[in-house]
């Protein structure tokens, strides 16, 4: 039974493929353009997740050293920072590095200014953080200690990159779930057409003592093909659109910040869009047939 | 081979029964005609039998199995020791008389050597020897029914469930396949064939079931068909 069912199963898919061809053709077609449209929103989706997340691990926060503080408060927060859980880096910065760094920063302007003597910045922590979403809360946390005079981490920039970029994460997964759902009507009644041209074969089979499974395996596997098809294509389409947008905004110089690598775009949309493809065509042809079934 | 008790059916939008409390047997080995005008209930009878249908109250045992009971899973293996021919052929038009009939022996899981050598064998039965590897979308009426005989019986089943098979043909041609039948019958399987061919009732003398708005009302050995009615 194995052996001439198999062999009947794989040569039945390819030719009903043949046969069937146009509706085929239609039906991978309608998988191509929906993961087509899915693909360029994920690409988009992906770059300004990686976008955010360099500019938000640029972030850092800077705490700045009230001079009136004494021993025991300035050791409660050297003791507090070293050992907070959620900082990546803490860096102490004297008044005298700041100095430097201003000196650098201001050349000749400062030539003859005694800094030793007078020198009116405050001596500070420079703190990075575990994840770039703690740095609002943990700054806040920080401001209360009695050594802090202040705490600076790009108020309001910070708040209103991270809101931004949330917001358009959050369309971005909606549309995708909206064009997955649409993809599965779509190809489910595209293959149910296919399946009711061949309705009178499947009731001969049904009439001839075929088991239902019989009869379904060349579907499933017609479904996994141009499932796999629908989503091979697609992808090979977004690899081309892809190299070409990053070369060209590379020449251009339109973004501060690089896009992904194309190949690490590419394999990780094809994480997601081939089992996608192959389970929509599985999944259609499996609920287009049941009704066939029944006979 | 066949015992039907109380049978009853009714379809689910009709008000009155397809069929009426028949009761009736039949035996291995057995030649029988259902007969009566359309809608007599004599395609039910029928589709009864391979579980097309569930009675309404009544039991229908075929090979001593109430077919009511049967669990959906199991339908496959029924089907595949009845031999189905019909008015309408139910080929598949666009392959060739070879693959029609290896079909139903693919599906038995028979082997591709069984295959090979008994579909040839069993079309030439029905007279198409030559004609193995032409589409059935180019064969005539008369060689459609063959095909589909050659169908019924490449696996050796123990009944032949004919559902009008000269409906659609010439009486010359139908008197073809009926002598088609009755020598798959003299080999040993039991046959029913439902017909409201008067001709070939009366002719060929064998056992007559005769329905009239779904109630058997007539049952006759060596029957004709106007006898009956």
């Amino acid at each position: 039974m194995f052996i001439s069912g198999f062999f009947y199963i794989i040569g039945e898919t390819f030719k009903g493929l043949y046969r069937n061809r146009w509706m085929c053709i239609t039906s991978t077609g309608v998988v191509v353009v929906t993961l087509l449209m899915l693909g360029i929103f994920m690409l988009v989706n992906l770059n300004i997740g990686f976008i955010t997340d360099t500019v938000k691990e640029q972030v850092e926060i800077v705490i700045y050293i009230d001079e009136a503080a004494d021993e025991a408060e300035l050791e409660q927060l050297e003791r507090m920072l070293l050992n907070h859980g959620l900082l990546e880096e803490v860096r102490y910065v004297s008044s005298e590095e700041h100095m430097d760094r201003l000196r650098r920063q201001l050349g000749r302007v400062l030539e003859g200014y005694d800094a030793e003597q007078d020198n009116p910045l405050l001596a500070s922590y420079e703190v990075k953080t575990l994840l770039p979403d703690n740095v609002v809360p943990l700054a806040r946390e920080f401001e209360t200690y009695p050594a802090v005079s202040a705490v600076f981490y790009g108020q309001g920039y910070v708040e209103n990159l991270f809101a931004v970029t949330g917001v358009i994460q959050m369309v971005g997964l909606g549309l995708m779930v909206g064009l997955s759902i649409t993809a599965v009507f779509l190809i489910a009644h595209t293959i149910k057409l296919t399946v009711m041209m061949r309705q009178k074969e499947i009731s001969i089979m049904k009439y001839v003592g075929a088991t239902n499974w019989f009869i379904r395996w060349p579907y499933i596997l017609e479904g996994l093909l141009m499932g796999f098809v629908g989503a091979a294509l697609p992808l090979l389409g977004l690899y081309f659109i892809y190299q070409y947008s990053v070369e060209w905004i590379t020449v251009n110089e339109l973004v501060f910040l690089s896009l992904l690598p194309v190949e690490l775009v590419i394999l990780e949309l094809a994480k997601y869009l081939i089992p996608l493809g192959i389970g929509l065509g599985i999944l259609g042809s499996t609920f287009s047939m049941s009704r066939f079934l029944r006979v | 081979m066949v015992e039907a008790k109380n049978l009853c059916m009714k379809y689910d939008k009709s008000e009155r029964f397809a069929l009426e409390n028949l009761t009736f047997q039949i035996d291995r080995g057995e030649f029988v005609f259902f007969v009566g005008s359309s809608g007599a209930g004599k395609s039910t009878i029928l589709k009864l039998m391979i579980r097309e249908l569930k009675p309404t109250e009544g039991t229908l045992k075929v090979f001593g199995r109430n077919v009511a009971r049967l669990p959906r899973h199991r339908l496959p293996y029924l089907r595949r020791n009845i031999g189905m021919v019909f008015q309408d052929f139910r080929l598949m038009e666009e392959r060739t008389a070879y693959d029609n009939v290896a079909f139903a022996m693919i599906v038995t899981g028979a082997s591709r050597k069984e295959i090979s050598k008994r579909v040839p064998h069993v079309l030439g039965l029905v007279g198409l020897h030559e004609k193995n590897m032409t589409r059935v979308c180019d064969l005539s009426g008369g060689e459609q029914q063959r095909v589909g005989l050659a169908r019924a019986i490449v696996n050796r089943p123990a009944m032949i469930i004919a559902d009008e098979p000269t409906g659609n043909l010439d009486p010359g041609t139908s008197l073809d396949i009926m002598t088609l039948l009755r020598s798959i019958n003299l080999r040993g399987s039991t046959v029913l064939v439902a017909t409201h061919n008067r001709e070939i009732v009366d002719r060929f003398k064998k056992r007559v079931l005769y329905l009239e708005n779904g109630k058997l009302v007539g049952d006759e050995q060596k029957g004709i068909y106007t006898h009956v009615h």
